[in-house]
């Protein structure tokens, strides 16, 4: 499923959210077990975009089962006790008995792999290494599954949403929360509550190990096999000291090949009671008899105690600049981050209305970097406020003919003049100017709306989308000068350098990379 | 578009079930009633109009949120322009937006444009030009003005050409760096050769971009009297008509030149396995399509192929080649089928996936062997169903919005789609049999011709999974054999002797 999206999407709709003239008025009623239901009925087509969300994802996880609200996520697909398999019974005593084979592989598998760290073979994974045992293991393993297959309807859930008419399902985790969502047609609403209680009463995690090696593809389709993927994978290890907000939400690789049933299971337990849940339906629906169909079918999620508390590493002040120095198939660019404040924070719409000044085709950086300056071909800077923490991130792609510390320079040059000079009259109208028109174009689609009001929730609370608009207008050019000052220091800065790796480009052009990174320093 | 009323049924139904607790809940979907929704696509004819010019116009009004858009598509492209120009097309269209008026600096255009919020856009790309404007209402004059202003008076301001050659530059190094890029432009290459489907730009052509190239282009093709407008949103028709006569009377570039019929390809692409050897970085992972020419959109056969590759592989989770080589083997996160009927030309055939380099071989068998399948057999009852019943459902989702109905009429009267295409397609696809499934996939499939391509990393592919010897892609390539494609020069696009 989708995963990364979600984050990307997120920093958009902060950008773009809400507004002084048009108010989102949403109905909000919760269960008795705690389940929370966002409700905005809207006339048009008969559809309604429906979605629910776990106000946890990958900075609950601990060492060790990194990637695992992910792969919940994708495991949440795979049925449940009445979809997905012929006999219920047979079913599960297979799931079982593969547990128990795998956790036996998992221990040959350990041998090796402490061979290969000790350098004594190359690939735990290669064949040739396996014992007789090991091998034997793996053969009944194989077979089980045949056996299972033949039990299983084959991705039933997709199939019954599919024939129905259900659209543009799927779902994402991101670094906080995970998300679930799909568009139904209006006169078949009730299946939706029927789908989406069952597998969040009975899931059937069928098919785990498949499944997981499926991540595995991901992982090397969104990350590995990237030019800057695992590049931008070190750069957050780097930027995030202690928050757990450093790991990547598809997880380490060596975590995927080792979770198990149990250890997803046991996440589920933990965050997905429905105390831990909201849920939100936008579209053409009647609020009463989607009560009614919420009490009758979510009503049977069990409260599974309170729900767990904040997350408790929290980062750790950065004591001096660090920086990152690598070479990929990419144009050479540079990235600088600062530690900022997390989501909803006092500071954060200072902080968003001076990254709309520097953004865009009349942003600061355009005119200045690339079309006055010509130090780079493209330039611009985001503002990514998560839950527990926040940064504030801006960067550009070098010119022909200049390096990614040119563009380095040009960057911080603007950071300065920010701090120094206040912005001007209609610079910033011109920005409260797009938030108001975006208020009303974030109200087009159904499904986005949908999407916001649970991220916001997840976040803090939905009725910020239509706070934050107010606080967007209210910001001073005083407040983005005291939020530049106060934010934008030296110590408080990490950058990444990207040079075009030797050898990449086209013969005869390319330019001396740099050397090595720096060393020395304190440590 | 109209609002159905089915609530009153659908709570009293809701509300009777809960009155006998929870005992009541029904065993499976499929027990679950729903009520009836009647559905009727809206009709071109009541948002058509004629414009003085001869152009042509949807307006649907929706006076929902004070916002509109006005979008208009036209006839240019690079298919008119020969393979040492190419680049020239994208170019103007990017230019016409990014490079001012004759009336307006570059600067101050999007200045008051940014200040206004308005979003305007242009592009032209292989057959067509497109060009918009999405504004709040309270800014229609200001707005409609700019949006004319750029597409009859561009400015191609120099400066902003040469920023955008220098960035454009810039990314043709970069364009062996991506497997999915390689991908895409060797497979086309390989389906349709010369072709200006095919054609890549080159540091030459884009060197020879010049301003008067794209007065040129611009001044022949932005004809007032062959344009297909789509306006959405919260404006009054016989107001907006007024604007757009008001418009398209006069200003426009004296001598329009018609647009010449869009060729097909000639190319009869020759089956076997093709490799491309990307291993400047270690990826454990490799990108393989396959695929042949297909069929165009006119074919009689457009509903049955559709349903059968919906099977197939189109279906996401629900497609046979889905479930076996994601689902039930974990070979891949993507796996896939598309059946892309052309519309002007035959379009194209293919399947792929990406997988660790081991298991490419086993993927791309288990590929083949579903598209034989399809040929061996009638596809199950449920199969038929959930491809037909999704399409079906999901009719009304294709004009949810305002501005998808302008836009799909304007569209459809653009590329020539038959009249009655709307109206009669939940029938047409409810009519297809698993005979006819069967039929076409007999008749458009062609399992024995397959081109197929692999990019990454080809000793560790072509060496496969110690774990499964049996598959391998010299099985798979037989006779017809493997062929190594060397990456070109990314500047040149010249590729070296193999």
């Amino acid at each position: 499923m989708a995963n990364r999206m979600v984050r990307t999407l997120l920093c958009a709709l902060l950008l773009a959210a809400s507004a002084a003239g048009q108010r989102v008025e949403v109905e909000e009623f919760a269960l008795d077990n705690g389940m929370k239901f966002l409700l905005l009925p809207r006339t048009g087509d008969p559809n309604v975009a429906a979605g629910w969300i776990s106000k946890f994802g990958s900075v609950n996880e601990r060492p060790g089962v990194t990637g695992v609200a992910h792969l919940f996520e994708h495991m949440m697909f795979k049925g449940t006790q009445t979809i997905g398999t012929k006999d219920i019974e047979r079913d599960s005593e297979i799931i079982k008995e593969l547990d128990t084979l795998r956790a036996q592989i998992q221990t040959e598998r350990a041998v090796l792999l402490e061979k290969e760290r000790r350098g004594l073979i190359d690939d735990a994974g290669n064949p040739a290494h396996r014992s007789a045992r090991h091998t034997e293991l793996m053969e009944q393993f194989n077979k089980l599954l045949a056996e299972q297959r033949e039990l299983i309807v084959k991705d039933e859930f997709s199939q019954i949403y599919t024939t129905n008419g259900g659209s543009g399902m799927n779902a994402g985790t991101t670094n906080d929360f995970t998300i679930y969502f799909i568009n139904v047609p209006s006169n078949k609403l009730e299946l939706w509550f029927w789908m989406e209680s069952d597998r969040l009463s009975n899931p059937v995690f069928r098919e785990f190990y498949s499944e997981r090696d499926v991540v595995r593809e991901e992982r090397r389709l969104r990350t590995d096999s990237t030019p800057t993927g695992k590049l931008n994978e070190q750069l957050e290890t780097m930027f995030w000291m202690s928050s757990p907000y450093g790991w990547p939400v598809i997880g380490w690789p060596s975590d995927l090949d080792a979770i198990t049933r149990a250890e997803a299971m046991e996440y589920f337990d933990r965050y997905y009671s429905p105390n831990n849940l909201v849920a939100s339906l936008v579209g053409d629906f009647d609020v009463d008899t989607v009560k009614e169909l919420a009490r009758k079918y979510f009503g049977r999620l069990e409260n599974r105690g309170d729900p767990p508390g904040a997350v408790r590493t929290r980062e750790v002040e950065q004591q001096a600049e660090q920086r990152l120095t690598g070479h990929a198939e990419t144009r050479p660019q540079a990235t600088i981050r600062f530690h900022t404040v997390p989501d909803a924070h006092v500071d954060e719409p200072a902080l968003i209305v001076l990254s709309a000044i520097l953004n865009g085709r009349t942003g600061r950086l355009y005119k200045s970097l690339v079309l006055e300056q010509q130090v780079a071909v493209q330039a611009g800077s985001g503002v990514d406020g998560r839950k527990y923490d926040g940064s504030f991130q801006m960067g550009g792609v070098a010119a022909p003919g200049k390096t990614p510390e040119d563009v380095e320079a040009a960057l911080l040059a603007e950071l300065d003049l920010i701090a120094r000079e206040p912005v001007g009259e209609r610079e910033l109208q011109k920005v409260k100017n797009q938030q108001l028109a975006g208020d009303f174009r974030k109200l087009r689609s159904k499904f986005g709306l949908m999407l916001q009001l649970l991220t916001y929730e997840a976040l803090g609370e939905w009725s910020n989308i239509n706070a934050f608009s107010d606080r967007i207008q209210a910001v001073t050019p005083e407040d983005i000068q005291r939020v530049a000052k106060r934010y934008f220091t030296e110590t408080n800065r990490t950058v990444a350098l990207y040079y075009t790796k030797e050898g990449s480009g086209p013969p005869g052009r390319r330019r001396p990379g740099p050397g090595p990174p720096p060393q020395g320093g304190p440590r | 578009m109209k609002r159905r009323d089915w609530f009153k049924a659908a709570a009293g139904a809701a509300l009777a079930t809960v009155a006998r607790g929870q005992e009541a809940l029904p065993k499976h979907p499929r027990d679950l009633v729903f009520p009836k929704l009647d559905y009727d696509p809206p009709d071109p004819a009541a948002y058509r109009r004629e414009l003085d010019s001869g152009s042509v116009a949807y307006l649907v009004e929706d006076h929902q949120l004070p916002l509109l858009t006005v979008a208009v598509t036209l006839r240019a492209g690079s298919y008119q322009l020969p393979p040492e120009s190419a680049g020239l097309a994208s170019f103007t269209g990017g230019q016409m937006r990014s490079g001012g008026t004759t009336t307006r600096s570059a600067r101050d255009f999007d200045e008051e444009a940014a200040f206004l919020a308005t979003q305007l856009s242009s592009s032209i790309g292989s057959t067509s030009a497109q060009a918009s404007v999405n504004c709040l209402s309270q800014n229609l004059d200001e707005s409609l003005g700019m949006f004319f202003d750029m597409l009859k008076n561009p400015g191609f301001d120099p400066e902003r050409l040469e920023i955008a050659r220098a960035r454009s530059l810039q990314g043709l190094a970069r364009r062996n760096d991506r497997l999915e890029g390689i991908l895409g432009r060797e497979f086309s290459r390989l389906i349709r050769d010369k072709h200006f489907s095919t054609v890549q730009s080159t540091q030459s052509s884009i060197q020879a971009v010049s301003r008067e190239g794209m007065q040129q282009l611009h001044a022949r093709s932005f004809d007032p009297s062959r344009m297909f407008f789509s306006v959405s949103g919260d404006f009054d028709t016989d107001d907006m008509l007024r604007r757009l006569n008001e418009a398209l009377a006069d200003g426009w570039p004296s001598d329009p030149v018609k647009p010449a019929e869009i060729p097909g390809p000639s190319h009869e692409p020759k089956p076997g396995v093709y490799v491309v050897d990307k291993t400047s970085r270690e990826v454990n992972q490799s990108h393989v399509r396959m695929g042949h020419i297909g069929i165009q959109r006119d074919h009689p056969d457009v509903f049955k192929v559709g349903i059968m590759n919906s099977v197939l592989g189109g279906g996401g989770f629900t497609s046979r080649i889905m479930t076996r080589i994601r689902s039930d083997e974990g070979l891949a996160y993507s796996a896939y089928s598309r059946y892309q009927p052309g519309t002007y030309y035959p379009g194209m055939f293919s399947a792929g996936f990406q997988s660790r380099n081991a298991t490419c071989a086993q993927a791309a068998a288990i590929l083949v062997e579903e598209i034989e399948r399809m040929q061996q057999g009638k596809v199950t009852a449920r199969e038929l169903d959930t491809a037909k019943n999704y399409l079906v459902e999901i009719f009304p989702r294709f004009f949810a919005t305002a501005g998808q109905v302008a836009g799909t009429f304007a569209s459809d009267e653009f590329t020539g789609r038959e009249k009655d295409y709307w109206k009669t397609y939940r029938e047409r696809i409810a009519d297809v049999s698993d005979d006819d499934v069967l039929d076409a996939a007999q008749a458009h499939l062609h399992p024995g011709n397959l081109v197929a391509l692999v990019v990454g990393d080809k000793a560790a592919v072509l060496a496969g999974n110690p774990d499964r010897p049996e598959f391998s892609f010299e099985s798979l390539a037989g006779d017809a054999g493997i062929h190594s494609i060397p990456l070109p020069d990314p500047l040149t696009m010249e590729y070296p002797e193999a």
